[in-house]
């Protein structure tokens, strides 16, 4: 009796301001509290609030059967609440349901797993009682940022009492092995969901294009696919960015049809159905052990972190961002660990990433800058002044011309 | 396919990036095997261009075309003799109003013509080129050229007039210019009569940029007598009205390149009579190429262009040789930021000057220099002393040659603060030199080149902003100058030739089909 298991990321990052060089020591507001509520509230009226309607439909139109699960980070939670409190509400009302689970993640969606330990367990505590406060439950089942896993964080993660993680279904760490079943990490107790990136991505980035030969991707015709596992694997993990719906791919694109058709089809087949990552890790027993011996995320075809920490800005802003680390938790001061921790977000060193610009490609990306440059000079400005003024620390021997 | 180019300069002797972008453009499009003769109002002799035929107008080369016709009507005559059709109107002034006038003959003028075949053949076998014709139109002693006024003033070329070999030459071809410009714009016309009449005799002349245009456009048309091309191609207003011109002589179509605009140089102090010959020349070309949508979009505004007519071609780069390395010759301690160019309204360095001032006093050791010269330079340094920045600033004046490799090659920023740059090719130079580069965004440069810092020309806080960045964060010039070496080494010349091939296609095609309709 095969599973699909959906799994939806929802994030949004404190975005900067504008913030020159000579602000430094002067101004001390370093976000952009107008971008950022324009932008929550633009995304909970194109996609959180109609795709949120739709799961609930289908969560009462076929009762047991159907389930979904979300990853919300503690800074997107944070925002809701301040730009859009009708998005909270009805990720409650969704959870009220049952059907609904909640996957623990790091509070700022921040690259700590990579860089500080003691940090990510922190914030992985954080946005726990985050979700046990708005929501009524402990997170059982860990997604890293943006899928980045490997054995160490698996390790870390599982001595957290979580027991099993999210992970991307990459080529090279699964050879010739299916993502389709459930695997046992380096770590005991803890157990694998791996991302099916071809079906998910079929839905996430290939859905609306016109160039795909498979274009236009309908309900039937992708549960047609699914059903295809049927004799060999056990669950099929669609993981994606909650964007997909009516953001990614806008409305017009029939992504929404998609979204209401897609479990009816599913369940032409009487012995598929939905389940949420805790169910399947106790329906299913693990069928091998897997090792992550080098640290993979779903990003990109390079399924690595050099959309993070590719090029010598990203690997400077993020060596000074945590360098400080100690100094800012030793102070026992929680706005400035907040601020410190806001800074960390994996999105700030994203938008500094030039590896799109490699080929001469425009890559489809959001970014709220022109150039990967000027995002790099904007963070490093603010957490110039944010070393200089708040921590009050000496100005950084390399910051000095 | 056989194009016929005009262009101003061509390397080594160059005054700009006009010659060089000519240059990059041909190379490419001959190895895309376009046949191209190229037309320059002088040479020198130390241009290398095996890719095309390389010509200027010199009096030997006009007379030579001139005599080779000649040579025609008299075998032509010899035909007749045995039974062949024959070309009748063998005089030289003839021939010329032929080739380049193209339409019919008035009945009187061949009665004249007829008569004169016999004599003007014999005297034209004699003819030696006096030395005073080289280079054409120069130098011409005053009372002859007081003569050929005169007798033109009367209408009476090769007629009335006592005929030497050289009068009857410069008289023909005169009268031929005058016939072409009748059928040009009231602009053109007074362009040619200048040259006509004015010659270079005169030293007060001699500089005057419009009778040099004038000159060039009149010695094209007495040299190009071979419509065996399929279209004419002129690069920048000062060859437009030869372009123009031919166009009206030849009825070949025209396509006219726009490399820089009267505005970019001179912003609102625009000469108007620059501006009156590019937009008399764009509503005459069959197809305009803009060096960026930045030009094209100008050319729309200023001169009131239709989009649909204009064409994109970005310029290519020529990257490959070595760069030499200077930086470890220098002793100086301070980070170098560096404007390098004109010292004009154009290149903005009145903005360079300001984000210096604000950026000096948060960087202890930096210097910024102003390398080049031009009309605002003495309110540059004027200002810099104002300012009280004197210490950190830096003023070298023009630097040519290995100057400008060892400038750049100092430089830890460049900066081009442009307030109207059509391409910009200076920034592309920086980069070959591993130097991180900040352009304005009103540069065509701008459009093809992702790895810089970029920012409206008078945001000086931005500018200020960004000097500071780069100076800071050694991060920033590191993956800027990685890159950006990447990505201008894809910035080849090819891919505008190949650009260029499908424009003249297009251009060919709709005159084919609107010549096919009339």
């Amino acid at each position: 009796m095969p599973s699909v298991c959906y799994y939806f990321q929802v994030h949004q990052p404190y975005r900067l301001r504008h913030y020159p060089f000579f602000n430094i020591g002067r101004e001390h507001q370093y976000f952009d509290k107008d971008k950022n509520a324009a932008i929550v509230r633009k995304v909970a009226h194109k996609c959180y609030l109609p795709a949120n309607r739709a799961i609930l439909k289908l969560i009462h139109r076929y009762g047991e059967r159907f389930k979904a699960a979300y990853a919300i980070s503690g800074v997107a939670l944070d925002q809701m609440a301040e730009y859009a409190p009708e998005v909270l509400d009805s990720f409650k009302e969704l959870a009220a349901t049952g059907s609904v689970e909640l996957i623990g993640e790091t509070y700022y969606h921040s690259l700590a797993g990579v860089y500080n330990e003691e940090e990510f367990r922190d914030q992985v505590a954080l946005h726990a009682r985050a979700m046990q406060r708005h929501f009524g439950m402990r997170p059982r089942v860990f997604r890293n940022t943006e899928l980045i896993y490997n054995d160490r964080i698996g390790q870390v993660v599982g001595a957290m009492g979580y027991k099993g993680m999210i992970a991307e279904g990459a080529d090279d760490i699964l050879g010739w092995r299916s993502p389709n079943f459930v695997y046992e990490s380096t770590t005991p107790g803890l157990n694998l969901l791996l991302k099916n990136y071809r079906l998910s991505d079929d839905i996430a980035f290939r859905f609306s294009n016109r160039g795909w030969s498979e274009f236009p991707l309908t309900a039937p015709k992708f549960a047609n696919w699914v059903h295809k596992v049927s004799g060999n694997g056990e669950v099929v993990n669609l993981f994606m960015d909650y964007e997909t719906f009516g953001e990614h791919q806008w409305e017009s694109t029939g992504i929404f049809e998609f979204l209401d058709h897609m479990p009816g089809e599913i369940f032409r087949h009487p012995d598929w159905n939905f389940l949420t990552p805790s169910e399947v890790l106790d329906r299913y027993r693990p069928v091998a052990p897997i090792s992550f011996g080098r640290t993979v995320s779903w990003a990109d075809v390079d399924r690595d972190l050099t959309a993070w920490q590719g090029n010598n800005m990203q690997k400077g802003a993020l060596r000074q961002v945590y360098e400080i680390a100690a100094e800012v938790r030793s102070r026992n001061n929680p706005a400035a660990l907040d601020l410190w921790r806001r800074l960390q977000t994996s999105d700030h060193f994203y938008y500094m990433c030039t590896k799109w610009m490699a080929d001469g490609d425009v890559h489809a990306y959001f970014s709220p800058y022109s150039s990967p440059y000027e995002a790099f000079i904007n963070y490093m400005n603010v957490l110039t002044d944010f070393r200089q003024s708040v921590l009050r620390l000496k100005p950084h021997k390399e910051a000095v011309a | 396919m056989k194009i016929l180019m005009l262009g101003w300069e061509y390397p080594p002797h160059i005054s700009g990036g006009l010659g060089t972008a000519c240059e990059g453009l041909t190379t490419a499009l001959g190895r895309l095997r376009i046949n191209m003769d190229f037309v320059v109002p002088r040479l020198f002799g130390e241009e290398r261009a095996p890719h095309m035929r390389l010509l200027a107008p010199s009096a030997n080369q006009i007379v030579a075309n001139v005599q080779a016709h000649v040579r025609h009507a008299e075998e032509s005559v010899a035909a007749e003799q045995v039974g062949l059709p024959v070309l009748r109107e063998v005089s030289v002034t003839e021939i010329l109003r032929r080739v380049m006038g193209g339409g019919a003959v008035e009945p009187e003028w061949t009665e004249v013509a007829q008569g004169a075949v016999q004599e003007a053949s014999k005297r034209i076998r004699r003819f030696e080129i006096p030395s005073y014709l080289s280079p054409y139109l120069k130098d011409v002693p005053h009372e002859i050229r007081q003569k050929l006024l005169r007798a033109i003033e009367r209408q009476v070329a090769g007629a009335t007039i006592e005929e030497t070999g050289e009068t009857l030459v410069y008289g023909s071809l005169m009268e031929t210019f005058e016939h072409a410009g009748s059928k040009l714009p009231p602009v053109m016309q007074s362009l040619l009569a200048a040259s006509l009449h004015e010659g270079s005799v005169s030293e007060h002349y001699s500089g005057d940029l419009f009778a040099e245009v004038g000159r060039y456009a009149a010695k094209v048309l007495a040299l190009i007598q071979d419509r065996d091309y399929d279209l004419i191609h002129a690069h920048d207003w000062m060859t437009f009205p030869a372009g123009v011109a031919l166009k009206a002589t030849t009825g070949l179509p025209l396509i006219i390149h726009v490399h820089s605009l009267e505005y970019d140089r001179s912003g609102a102090g625009a000469n108007h009579r620059i501006e009156e010959i590019e937009k008399m020349a764009m509503e005459a070309a069959d197809t305009i190429v803009a060096v960026s949508y930045y030009t094209r979009e100008l050319i729309h505004r200023r001169h009131g262009i239709s989009l649909d007519k204009i064409q994109v071609v970005h310029n290519g780069v020529y990257t490959g040789s070595a760069v030499k390395n200077y930086r470890n010759e220098t002793q100086l301690n301070s980070k170098i930021v560096l404007f390098l160019g004109r010292v004009t309204f154009q290149k903005g360095p009145d903005y360079f000057v300001e984000a210096a001032a604000r950026v000096i006093p948060h960087v202890p050791d930096v210097l910024f220099v102003m390398a080049g010269s031009g009309d605002m330079l003495p309110r540059m340094m004027e200002r810099v002393s104002e300012l009280g920045i004197s210490d950190k600033f830096l003023f070298t004046g023009f630097l040519k040659g290995q100057d400008v490799e060892r400038m750049f090659s100092m430089a830890d920023l460049y900066v081009m603060p442009s307030v109207s740059e059509p391409f910009g090719i200076s920034p592309l130079e920086a980069i070959a030199y591993n130097t991180p580069v900040i352009i304005s965004k009103q540069s065509g440069v701008s459009e093809v080149l992702s790895h810089a810092l970029k920012v409206n020309f008078w945001d000086v806080d931005q500018l200020s902003n960004l000097i500071v960045s780069v100076l800071k964060y050694p991060e920033l010039s590191t993956d800027i100058s990685t890159m950006a070496t990447e990505e201008v080494k894809r910035l080849h010349w090819d891919a505008a030739a190949s650009k260029t091939v499908e424009i003249y296609g297009k251009t060919l095609g709709n005159f084919h089909a609107q010549a096919g309709r009339g």
